[in-house]
């Protein structure tokens, strides 16, 4: 879409506006000057005895010179520029904008109670606690499973490191060993080392060596074996302590390792709790601004043609969505050109190529006969066919 | 999508080339702009509900004034004097009203080009915080219809978007809303008045129900006389449009308010009150140039068709997908299936896509990973590979490709 054309269109409405209502004060102005004028003239005329006027010739001047001037025509031309102007540009609008993106909405209700409650989380999960409190009294949504309470400890965590204090963000990882381990993180071991650099880079050299080594001996230690390269590295630091920066290690002060590792703890702390990563809401909505307009031309040509859109229970062309929204496998038979499923799976051929159950049945009459593969010269029989599971 | 076919292939026949993936990103980042009519429409429509309304008050005064000035007393200059003096005076607060009706204007003006601006500093398709805050508005917008005012002003104000927010306009249509809840009719027959041309245009027919329940009103007091005093005033005008309903509502006369007989007595209800509020707040969407669902709604819609897909049902469907949430699934119940054309193949573990880079590779048991996976886990195992599904442990030189188109 051109903003600039907006813009400028929009321009035009802005100008042609303040001209209006400049030139409709300049009009109140200019009759007040005469009206002014002709009541000097009339009290002129009360001090000046000649009598040469009288007051009704003023008073029918004052009306001639009014009507002269004719402020409501004036005022009329420039509202008529301004509507001009205004509704040239709604008619851009028009054609610059989707301007009824309802047209593809189906006509269910969408049960308040759920999305609010949805809405409330998503507070939470953001960290706006008082605004989902605010909004849960408000439509009162105060019952349903609520995030409050798990995210407001996960975001006193983070506060903290914020404050580059590591103490809350340890013990909740060491509380959790056993699962971080599970899913693979390192996320404890990391914790540790900031905190060893953190000693390193602020103690001076006499007592900084000592707390740092000792540090090492209770924390460290016990990860020696799983992380070694890591920990001889942090060892060596030890020569370099109170001037950490000067040493071929200063890498490891950078502040990048405190947002990376903040990252990282929401990233376990949610799967842990269950949760996605990204807020489903957001999710959601992302993909509903993507989805939209192709659901949109769909519910235009379907109108065409007469379909109904509102009770169709599978899209008849896919949605171009980013990838970040695949979540599922989906195996679509390139030869039935159907999506595969338990009594249809994928299966592979020895070649390489892969097809559905049906497609083979189909080409090696029910495996009666080798066949030939679809894509590639190779022959194959059914039986050596394998399926896939994704 | 082709997915490594290395082999010469004459069948089936070539589906066009994939647009790359980032142009992809941008086509759907301005088609996405393009959805978002009401973020610039609603600003305009108060522009020019203001520009009217302040020139009508300067054409009357105006118009006033001069024919005042026309008649000014002619028998002594004294009384000319006082009566020109009067009307001086009346022309200077008509030129204050004036300036302060321009200083709206101008923070109208302001509003619509910051809509503007925001649109030019558009995502073009991975932007955290743009995406961030245009859900915010959506929100906003949310609560509004909802009468949540107050959070959708916290919201707002927390986050800074309240140029970007139509908070005011809301606040007007509940000043409406609030009368018409407590049984009153004059401030929406005086929203009526201030809209009537536009109202007319796309046939509107609040005004007539609002005359309708004040007849009722007069009838349910059993003030029948003045009852029909009012209908000749105020219904008659609408017998051309609407003469059925006025026909029926009229023969409200000879039943009373506690009647049995269907037809009359849904006319006698409290919830009559209800269907005109929800009658006012269409209308007022529509003279906005607004949805008249929630923008939240008509975008869960449209997202959760696009995610919907038989396997969100699965006990396996990962925790990212938001259908694997019962309150999404919910609300997603009553819409389509999406569809897709072509193959999508996700990493179990890595959760990535798997094509051409990062092609499929089989295990001897028929489970599918990303090389990139297993790749990852034979250089920790020293080539040694477990299926995390089935347990099943074999070496990665055992593990082969699979080519889907």
């Amino acid at each position: 879409m051109e903003i600039d054309s907006l813009r400028e269109g929009f321009d035009r409405v802005a100008e042609k506006r303040s001209l209006s209502s400049a030139k409709a004060l300049e009009a109140v102005d200019q009759i007040v000057n005469e009206v002014e004028q002709a009541i000097v003239k009339l009290q002129m005329m009360n001090t000046d005895s000649t009598g040469n006027v009288d007051h009704p010739s003023i008073l029918a001047e004052l009306k001639s010179k009014l009507n002269e001037m004719a402020p409501l025509n004036q005022l009329e031309g420039s509202q008529k520029e301004l509507n001009g102007a205004l509704s040239k540009y709604l008619k851009v609008l028009e054609k610059s904008f989707n301007p009824d993106i309802s047209k593809a909405y189906r006509n269910v209700d969408f049960e308040v109670h759920t999305v609010n409650n949805i809405i409330a989380n998503h507070f939470y999960r953001q960290g706006l606690f008082d605004l989902g409190d605010m909004f849960a009294r408000e439509c009162g949504e105060l019952g349903g499973t609520s995030l409050k309470l798990p995210f407001q400890e996960m975001y006193a965590i983070l506060e903290a490191m914020k404050a580059r204090n590591l103490e809350p963000a340890l013990s909740w990882a060491a509380k959790n060993h056993d699962q971080l381990l599970q899913n693979g993180s390192m996320l404890e071991f990391k914790l540790y080392q900031l905190q060893f650099v953190e000693i390193l880079s602020k103690g001076s050299r006499g007592e900084g060596k000592d707390e740092a080594l000792l540090y090492a001996r209770t924390h460290l230690v016990p990860f020696a074996a799983v992380h070694k390269e890591e920990f001889q590295k942090l060892m060596a630091c030890l020569l370099w302590v109170g001037r950490l920066d000067q040493s071929p290690y200063s890498e490891l002060m950078s502040s990048a390792h405190w947002e990376k590792l903040a990252e990282e703890l929401t990233h376990q702390f949610c799967s842990l709790l269950g949760q996605s990563r990204e807020s489903p809401l957001s999710v959601a909505v992302s993909a509903g601004f993507q989805g939209l307009p192709t659901l949109l031309k769909l519910t235009q040509v379907m109108a065409a043609k007469k379909q109904e859109w509102q009770v169709m229970k599978q899209l008849p062309v896919p949605i171009d969505i980013g990838p970040e929204f695949q979540y599922h496998s989906v195996f679509v038979c390139p030869v039935l050109r159907e999506q595969s499923s338990d009594e249809n799976p994928p299966m592979r051929m020895p070649c390489g190529h892969v097809v559905s159950k049906q497609s083979i049945m189909k080409l090696s009459k029910s495996s009666s006969r080798p066949f030939k593969c679809p894509y590639c010269p190779s022959e194959a029989v059914a039986s050596h066919c394998k399926q896939l599971h994704f | 999508m082709d997915m490594a076919i290395d082999t010469p292939s004459p069948a089936p026949p070539p589906t066009p080339p994939a647009p790359s993936a980032a142009a992809g990103r941008q086509t759907r980042a301005a088609e996405a702009v393009r959805l978002e009519h009401q973020l610039v429409r609603v600003p305009l429509e108060s522009l020019r509900a203001t520009v009217r309304s302040n020139h009508r008050l300067a054409e009357k005064e105006i118009a006033a004034v001069l024919s005042s000035a026309s008649a000014a007393p002619a028998e002594s200059s004294a009384a000319a004097v006082d009566h020109l003096t009067s009307l001086v005076s009346r022309l200077h607060g008509l030129k204050r009203k004036m300036e302060e009706g321009a200083r709206v204007e101008e923070l109208q003006v302001q509003r619509c080009r910051a809509r503007l601006d925001r649109l030019a500093t558009a995502s073009t398709g991975d932007d955290a915080e743009w995406e961030d805050i245009r859900l915010k508005r959506i929100l906003v917008d949310y609560m509004l219809r909802m009468s949540y005012y107050d959070s959708a002003t916290k919201l707002a104000e927390t986050s800074g978007i309240q140029e970007l927010v139509d908070i005011d306009v809301f606040l007007d249509a509940k000043r409406v809303i609030d009368s018409l809840q407590n049984n009153e009719v004059a401030p929406a027959l005086a929203w009526c008045a201030e809209n009537k041309s536009r109202l007319k245009k796309s046939k509107s027919k609040l005004e007539f129900l609002l005359r309708l329940q004040e007849f009722v009103e007069f009838v349910k007091a059993k003030n029948c006389i003045q009852a029909i005093a009012y209908a000749r005033k105020h219904l008659a005008p609408w017998g051309n449009m609407h003469m059925k309903e006025l026909q029926r509502v009229t023969a409200t006369l000879v039943f009373r308010s506690n009647t049995n007989c269907t037809p009359y007595k849904i006319l006698f209800e409290q919830e009559r009150w209800d269907y005109l509020v929800d009658i006012f707040k269409q209308d007022f969407c529509k003279l906005y140039g607004m949805t008249l669902e929630p923008l939240l709604n008509i975008y869960l819609q449209a997202g959760l068709t696009a995610l919907k897909t038989p396997f969100c049902t699965e006990g396996s469907c990962p925790r990212e997908d938001p259908l694997s949430l019962e309150g999404f699934r919910k609300l997603a119940e009553p819409l389509p299936f999406s569809k897709q054309h072509h193959s999508k193949l996700v990493c179990y573990i890595t959760k990535e896509l798997m094509d051409t880079e990062n092609p499929p590779r089989v295990l001897p048991n028929g489970y599918v990973y990303s090389e990139k996976a297993l790749q990852e886990m034979s250089k920790k195992n020293d080539g040694k590979i477990t299926c995390p599904r089935t347990g099943d442990v074999c070496d990665f030189s055992e593990c082969v490709r699979a080519f889907i188109s």
